[in-house]
């Protein structure tokens, strides 16, 4: 018992990882649809916000230095997830100035899911409930 | 040995990003969809109704959840499958299952990861127990418990036809007439029109529920085979909520299955 298989280690490292992944599916498999090596952060003002299931969606346009405007659509979670940890509907509205932490889409950078989004004022909307 | 380590830990680094994106995005999107479990209820007695059968009403969260490889003994499912069977479910993409664009994920998912109720109807000498599913298709299962047939040959459906009756304090629901369009489980787990669910539901305690799904599709695999599940009870309070899959589904645009 010493020395363990191989193919035993790899097997239970891809479990691991397996479970760890499908744990975390809602409605989708988000691993199929953002490539966790395209971390990004975008700062920008939110157009839209569509308080939707399967899964909220904030679009935030950001400029760059050169005045080049890019169109995000960031997905969030599901509306009762959302809901169930202290957020509304409220929360972020149109015209807010946010910075955006996420993925970007395998096949579309900018249809991208966020991970973390903090406010004007520096309120960090993920890691804790957002404050009234 | 001196060769596993380097190939364990370049594969652990491939596999970390993934399992940290994962863990974070589940931890800062707010955790499951469902709301809060009961922890420690073991003191509590399991609640019985009138007519002396177990009171299974309430929010339950999960249930259904996983793969059937991953639930069964290594190998098992491989060792089962006939050689269609095994094609179909090696081709098998998720941007293919049905549940991703909004369908009906069959009875074995309709209680996987999102809450949903159980509802014994009437709570004497019930002749019919609903579940509701709050997730997805946000549709619901019907048992028919007033002691009639299964039809000689049912309209193949997504639910199927299910009657059931209680063992001793278990719920044994039995399904037929399913369609072949439904994913059994989020690993794309394969089976056919033939497919016969058998389903035993066990209060085990005051806040789980125990479920062994018996899959015998002779269609589909050389024997049956059973997998099982728990469910946990939502703290008092909690109730289901809307949710329309199909209202803004944007499955599949970011990672290039459909275009915008």
């Amino acid at each position: 018992m010493r020395y363990r298989s191989p193919l035993l280690i790899i097997a239970s490292i891809l479990m691991l990882t397996g479970l760890f992944t499908r744990a975390a599916l809602a409605h989708h498999s988000w691993i199929s649809e953002y490539d966790a090596n395209k971390a990004l952060a975008v700062k920008g003002v939110v157009t839209k916000v569509e308080w939707t299931n399967p899964h909220v969606h904030i679009y935030v346009d950001s400029t760059d230095d050169s005045g080049n405007v890019t169109a995000w659509n960031f997905e969030m979670a599901s509306v009762l997830s959302m809901e169930r940890g202290g957020w509304s509907r409220r929360t972020i509205n149109v015209g807010d100035v946010i910075s955006v932490e996420g993925f970007g889409g395998r096949a579309v950078t900018e249809r991208a899911i966020a991970s973390t989004i903090i406010t004007n004022d520096g309120q960090s909307l993920f890691n804790e409930k957002p404050r009234d | 040995m001196r060769r596993t380590l380097p190939i364990c830990s370049l594969l652990a680094c491939l596999c970390l990003p993934q399992l940290l994106l994962a863990q974070e995005l589940m931890q800062r999107l707010g955790g499951a969809n469902g709301p809060p479990v009961v922890e420690d209820a073991a003191q509590l007695a399991v609640p019985m109704l009138a007519d002396g059968t177990v009171d299974l009403s309430g929010v339950w969260i999960d249930g259904g959840t996983g793969r059937a490889e991953d639930l069964l003994p290594a190998g098992t499912l491989n060792n089962l499958m006939q050689p269609l069977t095994k094609e179909k479910y090696l081709a098998r993409d998720p941007a293919d299952d049905p549940y991703n664009w909004c369908m009906p994920g069959g009875p074995v998912r309709i209680t996987g990861g999102f809450a949903w109720r159980f509802v014994q109807h009437p709570t004497t000498n019930a002749t019919h127990i609903f579940m509701l599913q709050e997730g997805n298709a946000h549709t619901y299962r019907q048992i028919f418990m007033d002691g009639r047939p299964h039809p000689e040959d049912p309209r193949p459906t997504w639910y199927g036809h299910s009657i059931g009756h209680w063992e001793g304090n278990t719920l044994v629901i039995d399904t037929i007439g399913l369609n072949d369009i439904f994913w059994l489980d989020v690993g794309g787990t394969v089976h056919t029109e033939q497919l016969h669910l058998i389903e035993r539901w066990t209060r085990s305690d005051y806040s789980t529920l125990q479920r062994e799904v018996t899959i015998d599709d002779p269609g589909a695999y050389t024997a049956p085979f059973t997998v099982s599940y728990t469910a946990k009870l939502a703290q008092p309070g909690s109730e289901i909520l809307e949710y329309i899959c199909i209202e803004n589904n944007q499955y599949g645009v970011a990672g290039g299955a459909v275009s915008e």
